[in-house]
């Protein structure tokens, strides 16, 4: 009773570890998952190293305008006190001039004065 | 006096590739030019042509009332010139040199308005005004002093109106009194002539 318990478990055992061949198309189904994978993950890699690559130019376009503008600004404002300087020495001759003809403006009216004094006398 | 000499070379460096891209109008004897620069112990030089007068425009701020009448003035101009020599005592220059500034300008189209000279100090000062079809189209200005010679060329339309808003502001008043020159320009010789040792209009 016992040996043929024996024999039963033994001839079950044999079958459960029989070599039994793979279905068809599993290693194709395999293969394409596995690429899918592959394919998704490269995906998603190449998603955020565009997304990084993006980022740092508009980054370097923005680094670029605030320079550029920066720059003209500079530059107006340099060219802003280059008119003022050039006008300010304009009106510094004119304003020169003026009192030189008011001097002698002065000069001519004291000798008027003086000759018409000596001509009264 | 060391700093101002930095700060105008610096202000000069600054606009010298501009400076170097416009040929300036204000074509003065290179031996002249040379000479005084090598006296003065300050030159300032301004060279300014459309285009930069018209970038420099666009930096004055319309509700600013100086920057506006200033706005005002040099978008129609063609160019400002200036030349500025200091020096540390008189007498670095002469007569002759400057006879041969005021020859650079002694040409039909411009028109002598002023010319004064004061008899003690020698200081002269010219202002000459190029009219074409009796519109004013540029300003020439010599002003020699014992110790500063300044030599302003400004081309372009010149708005009397424009002038003489600028009457009124710091450090431009003078500018606006070139309208009531320009007329008093226009009449006979009231004055002594120029270099005769007094000091007179013309």
């Amino acid at each position: 009773m016992e040996l043929e318990g024996m024999e039963e478990f033994e001839r079950e055992l044999k079958q459960a570890l029989e070599r039994m061949p793979a279905p068809p198309g599993l290693k194709h189904r395999l293969m394409v998952k596995k690429q899918e994978q592959f394919a998704m993950r490269r995906r998603r890699v190449v998603w955020w190293q565009r997304l990084a690559v993006a980022a740092a130019l508009i980054c370097m376009l923005a680094g670029a305008w605030t320079w550029r503008n920066a720059e003209q600004r500079r530059e107006g404002e340099e060219a802003r006190r280059q008119v003022i300087l050039a006008l300010r020495i304009t009106s510094r001759a004119l304003n020169q001039m003026q009192s030189q003809l008011a001097a002698h403006n002065q000069d001519v009216q004291s000798q008027t004065r003086t000759g018409s004094l000596n001509e009264q006398e | 006096m060391k700093r101002r000499v930095a700060i105008s070379m610096l202000g000069a460096t600054l606009l010298c590739a501009t400076a170097l891209a416009q040929s300036s109008p204000l074509q003065l004897p290179t031996p002249l030019e040379k000479d005084l620069a090598a006296r003065a112990s300050n030159v300032t030089e301004v060279t300014l042509g459309k285009d930069m007068l018209a970038f420099a425009a666009k930096f004055m701020n319309g509700n600013d009332k100086n920057d506006a009448a200033t706005r005002q003035l040099i978008e129609g101009l063609d160019g400002i010139y200036v030349r500025d020599y200091e020096f540390d005592k008189p007498g670095q220059y002469s007569l002759d040199q400057l006879e041969s500034l005021r020859k650079v300008f002694a040409t039909p189209e411009w028109t002598p308005i002023v010319h004064v000279r004061e008899r003690n100090s020698g200081e002269t000062t010219d202002v000459m005004m190029k009219m074409v079809n009796g519109e004013s189209r540029g300003m020439f200005v010599l002003d020699a002093e014992p110790k500063e010679l300044a030599i302003v060329l400004i081309l372009g339309p010149i708005r009397m109106d424009d002038l003489g808003a600028l009457k009124g502001l710091d450090g431009l008043g003078a500018l606006g009194a070139v309208p009531q020159m320009q007329q008093r320009g226009a009449k006979p010789n009231t004055g002594a002539k120029p270099g005769d040792g007094k000091g007179g209009t013309q």
